[in-house]
């Protein structure tokens, strides 16, 4: 069974959401703490470019697309 | 009175240098980090090889210039170009006789029993990007975003607009993002008429397509290695939704008179596919990045669904492991997995009424995707600039025996897999 319930998926969602907001004081991570976070390959994407082309690649080839991202060029591939 | 021992001090020491650097590395545009240097002008080149096993190949070279500037705003500019040849599903299932089939450009081709219908096609898509990205104080950044891209049946025009906001000491981000394209799609020789034999024309113009999209997302710092992000897109598609050149087959149990076929064997014809002029797609994903004790693990996940019926889950991970002299290999898997759209159908049946609705594009289907790779990043010694080759393979499989198909189709293998290699060659400098 491929589908999961649409309420249960948005529940977690909030349930991460809440989780990622909520505590910042406590669980702070000072800024003499962040020598790691700082570096370029720390990123979420760190090469945009290969983003890019990736979801270029696999919008043309599947029937999914977004999570991430907006906008972004359209194409007759799909 | 010395309160504190030599080692200590030096630990603290230590920890406001960081300090220092951060901070001046926080002041910095986003392209620039505590690692390099800033340069005020950077190029990207790269290229990409694409091949599908016997059927599609595409080359496609691009070019991005971005110029940093003093106060913090960046401006970018990206030209692409998309070299297209081979061949693609017409959307025809495979039988045990020879089919014959007519691309959008009028060649035909001969196709033998057992194997999937595909037409031949040749095109070249030019697109042009560019980005405005405004800081405005130190917590506040606005990107501005415009695309135009044109190809022999498809021209697209959008923009977008997204805003970033730093909240507790930079611990979390926050994006909002709009989106709209207005996209025109003009098939060569006109547009069918849906589920039609493709003999009629609906119009001999372009038929519009519009999409429109928002994005809202949350990072977070959690610890000194870990960051995590969470976000939802919704995309509403208006218009032309239908592929022009694929059709669905139509199996009928008897055979074409005068054919030279076994009793029983039945026949085919197409009908051109006809898809709802309205779909909208939601998604969420879950991202991760952390540093282990050297390497770095980079996962995420996306639920996505639509009103079409699509389903789908995507993993996604990579690790980073840094080699000396600035090189580093990356290993990547990704997996995916989705439903069937509610009126994907492998072929109708001669007799049985004709849906509202349907279309044989695989892409449609109960499809699978896995994907391998890795990504060697190095730099050449004297020699200025990154470099980073990256090689894949995608194999795509489905299920290929539908409960419903007929008994001379049992043997054969509706949806065959798909194996494809990519090539990716990037090389990045900054001025």
């Amino acid at each position: 069974m491929i589908g999961i319930s649409r309420s249960l998926y948005v529940a977690l969602l909030l349930a991460v959401l809440v989780g990622l907001t909520s505590g910042c004081a406590a669980m702070a991570v000072k800024p003499w703490d962040r020598d790691l976070l700082a570096q370029k390959k720390m990123r979420f994407n760190p090469s945009p470019r290969e983003a890019a082309i990736d979801e270029h690649v696999y919008f043309s080839k599947e029937a999914s697309t977004g999570g991430q991202h907006v906008g972004g060029g359209g194409c007759g591939c799909n | 009175m010395q309160l504190t021992t030599p080692a200590r001090r030096s630990a603290l020491r230590a920890r406001l240098s960081t300090a220092a650097c951060v901070l001046l590395a926080a002041a910095t545009p986003a392209v620039g980090h505590a690692d390099d240097t800033t340069p005020t002008t950077q190029l990207e080149l790269s290229s990409l090889l694409y091949g599908e096993n016997q059927r599609t190949t595409i080359f496609e070279p691009a070019v991005r210039a971005t110029r940093l500037f003093s106060n913090g705003q960046s401006v970018s500019a990206e030209i692409q170009v998309d070299a297209m040849t081979g061949a693609s599903p017409s959307g025809a299932v495979a039988t045990n006789q020879v089919q014959t089939t007519t691309s959008a450009s009028g060649t035909t081709q001969s196709v033998q029993a057992g194997v999937l219908p595909t037409s031949y096609f040749q095109d070249v898509r030019g697109s042009l990007d560019a980005d405005w990205s405004l800081p405005v104080g130190s917590l506040f950044t606005a990107t501005s975003s415009v695309h135009v891209s044109k190809e022999k049946d498809y021209r697209s025009l959008g923009g977008s607009e997204s805003f970033s906001l730093d909240l507790f000491q930079r611990l979390v981000t926050i994006t909002a993002a709009a989106s709209f394209n207005h996209d025109q799609v003009t098939p060569v020789g006109g547009t069918a008429i849906g589920l039609s034999d493709g003999t009629t024309m609906l119009n001999f113009r372009s038929n519009p397509k519009r999409v429109s999209s928002g994005m809202l997302g949350i990072s977070r710092i959690l610890t000194r290695r870990w960051m995590m992000g969470v976000s939802g897109t919704r995309e509403i598609e208006k218009g032309y939704l239908t592929e022009p050149y694929k059709v669905v087959s139509v199996f009928s149990p008897i055979n074409t008179p005068g054919e030279d076929a076994p009793p029983g064997t039945g026949s085919t014809t197409t009908l051109r596919e006809k898809r709802p002029d309205l779909r909208t797609r939601i998604s969420g994903s879950l991202s991760s990045v952390y540093h282990l004790s050297d390497d770095i693990l980079y996962s995420s996940y996306r639920y996505y669904w639509d009103d079409w019926g699509v389903r789908s889950h995507t993993l996604d991970f990579k690790v980073r492991h840094d080699l000396p002299n600035h090189a580093f290999v990356q290993p990547h898997v990704r997996l995916y997995a989705q439903t069937a759209a509610d009126f994907f159908r492998f072929e109708l049946f001669q007799g049985d009424p004709l849906p509202a609705f349907a279309s044989s594009d695989e892409r449609l289907g109960p499809l699978r995707t896995a994907t391998v790779g890795a990504t060697y990043g190095f730099r050449i010694p004297n020699a200025p600039g990154d470099w980073a080759v990256r090689g894949e393979y995608i194999r795509q499989w489905g299920n290929g025996h539908p409960d419903y198909a007929p008994s001379v189709q049992r043997d054969i293998n509706l949806f065959p897999g798909v194996n494809t290699g990519t090539l990716l060659v990037t090389y990045s400098i900054g001025f």
